[in-house]
């Protein structure tokens, strides 16, 4: 990256972190959301967007996350912090356990594995009644103060798409890229695809995982039919389109500019948001399949890593 | 759960197990077609069974028409509104990556169903019309399931039969077998992917008919047909329409047993692993065979 764009990133990073003194708490939440999003689509992007693998259930990781954060603040009293970032570990290990089998099914398959994945931890996390305390779910105590929140999920905003710029400007990110356009091919010249697809999914599940964790903190309550809805991968995936898919940029334009026309527009029309919702998917996938950045990067000759 | 499990009970649950199956396994087989000719996975499949669950429901509470007999308006309704879907949408992302088609079946699982629910509420509403069971030694059948059963069975056969012995028929089976061969021979791919969608929502249609009669109707009740559609797929072999059959069967019969001894929760998990399994061991499903 240039000296200038270096410039203009910090610039912005500053001004969000003195951002939550100078406005109202109502922006304060909306930038929390904002940035869970920006963390959830880059996430999904480092699997899908790199490797081409459609992670039909990556709320799971979200989930998990969210269930370890509550459980461990809940039952054995950690702070918000370290419980938050121990989800990590659960949706990683979650990760290795079904990526090990399920990365080997190819094309619809794996999303179809991916999808039935997200209902099956759903479903252990009804079952497990004493532990999880089954549909009514985990409440928390109410958070007194949302800026350690705050800072603590754009920090994971910034360090996922940090991430994704390092992947796409190594090696490893182009032999992912080669996964993506021809697996056999990738193959045969010698790259041991297995193994990268597995250490791009546990990539793509680590930071799902930290801000499920922080999102149970936030949201101060969580049941499992509220945090496992396929409409979550959904979103994550339609942000990271719209904005671009296998790039740095595209999840987190995607991310921000949705977020923001779902609260101007969408809050508006509460009956038919769902409709209109629909209707914006299938608008995405047809018309603008590359999603912004995509179609700006073909047009305008712009680098690879964007 | 340390409950007697007498062998009535073994009995009752494989009945009630292949009497859920045959409706799995005839809107697995609409699912199958289209997946089979287009390799979409047709994610709306359970919003177009709901369509045809509406489409009974309001025959019945406003003209009181025999819920099966409107079997005859749903199946040709859903196969139009399938011909639509086709034209207008998926033919854009057949051979796009799947992640296209997903997203946009998506999109309209869940656009549809809202429209439902904007028109006709989310309320439940049940097709009264057949209730009750009978007993044939320990087993109780349920009148309802077995008439569906019945009729599931019978509209799986004459698919069957158009799939095997009409020419359009053996041109979908060609074209699920090998799109670019099939269309060197001189059939018109497109065409097939219209018929082929249509048939699939037909059936669709026809399951939502069915189910109108045994459980309530609401704007979502597709949903849970949908990921029971993909295992059957999955155990039946992709694009192997009687291999999606006889999945169905198995599943229900599967569920049937795992419901006597677990709860309904943990089938699910038991169903998911099977999914898993079947994919990792057998990918061309339990019975090998030709599509």
């Amino acid at each position: 990256m240039k000296p200038l764009t270096w410039g203009i990133g910090l610039l912005v990073l500053a001004a969000l972190a003195i951002m939550p003194f100078f406005v109202t708490s109502y922006i304060v939440s909306f930038t929390i959301q904002t940035f869970m999003w920006v963390a959830l689509a880059g996430s999904w992007n480092l699997i899908s967007g790199f490797t081409g693998y459609v992670s039909f259930g990556h709320v799971a990781f979200f989930g998990t996350g969210a269930y370890t954060g509550a459980l461990l603040i809940s039952k054995a009293g950690w702070p918000w912090l370290p419980a938050g970032l121990a989800g990590s570990v659960t949706a990683a290990a979650l990760a290795l356990l079904i990526g090990y089998p399920c990365l080997r099914l190819k094309g619809p398959y794996f999303a179809i594995a991916m999808l039935g994945l997200n209902e099956v931890v759903r479903a252990l996390i009804s079952y497990f009644e004493d532990f999880t305390g089954g549909g009514s779910g985990i409440s928390l105590p109410p958070i007194l103060s949302i800026e350690p929140v705050y800072y603590a999920m754009g920090l994971s905003a910034v360090s996922v798409t940090l991430l994704t710029y390092v992947i796409i400007t190594s090696q490893f990110g182009l032999r992912l890229l080669s996964i993506r356009e021809d697996e056999i091919a990738a193959e045969a010249m010698g790259i041991n695809t297995a193994r990268l697809k597995l250490y791009a999914f546990l990539l793509s599940a680590v930071f799902p995982g930290i801000v499920g964790g922080f999102y149970a903190w936030y949201a101060s309550h969580i049941e499992p039919l509220g945090t496992f809805p396929l409409l979550t991968t959904i979103t994550m995936i339609i942000m990271c389109l719209f904005g671009g898919k296998g790039t740095v940029w595209g999840p987190v334009l995607g991310a921000v500019l949705l977020s923001v026309f779902q609260e101007l527009v969408w809050a508006r029309f509460l009956f038919v948001h769902q409709a209109l919702f629909g209707a914006l998917i299938v608008a995405v996938v047809l018309l603008l399949p590359k999603g912004i950045l995509g179609v700006l990067q073909e047009r305008y000759r712009l680098p690879r890593a964007i | 759960m340390p409950i007697q499990i007498t062998g009535a009970m073994m009995l009752q649950g494989v009945v009630s197990g292949l009497l859920a199956g045959g409706l799995y396994a005839m809107v697995a087989l609409g699912l199958s077609l289209i997946f089979g000719v287009m390799r979409v996975i047709n994610i709306a499949h359970g919003a177009l069974l709901m369509l045809g669950a509406y489409t009974t429901y309001w025959l019945f509470a406003l003209y009181g028409m025999n819920p099966f007999l409107s079997l005859l308006i749903s199946f040709p309704l859903l196969f139009g509104v399938g011909v639509l879907l086709q034209r207008w949408f998926v033919h854009r992302v057949v051979n796009a990556p799947e992640l296209s088609s997903l997203l946009l079946t998506f999109g309209i699982s869940i656009f549809i169903p809202n429209l439902a629910m904007l028109a006709w509420t989310a309320d439940y509403r049940s097709v009264e019309f057949l209730t009750g069971s009978f007993l044939l030694g320990p087993i109780a059948f349920s009148k309802p399931r077995l008439v569906t059963f019945l009729f599931a069975l019978g509209i799986a056969g004459l698919a069957f039969l158009f799939l095997l012995k009409t020419k359009l028929g053996k041109a979908i089976r060609a074209t699920s077998q090998h799109r670019e061969v099939a269309q060197v021979c001189g059939i018109n791919v497109r065409r097939i992917d219209l018929i082929a969608f249509g048939l699939g929502a037909g059936l669709a249609g026809a399951g939502g008919s069915l189910v109108s009669v045994m459980f309530s109707v609401f704007p979502e009740m597709g949903q849970i047909y949908v990921f029971k559609s993909f295992l059957v797929i999955v155990l039946g072999g992709a694009g192997n329409y009687p291999g999606a059959f006889f999945g169905g069967l198995l599943l229900g019969l599967v569920e049937g047993l795992a419901s006597l001894l677990l709860t309904a929760q943990l089938s699910e998990v038991i169903a998911y692993i099977l999914l898993v399994l079947v994919l990792l061991v057998r990918p061309t499903g339990l019975l090998r065979g030709r599509a």
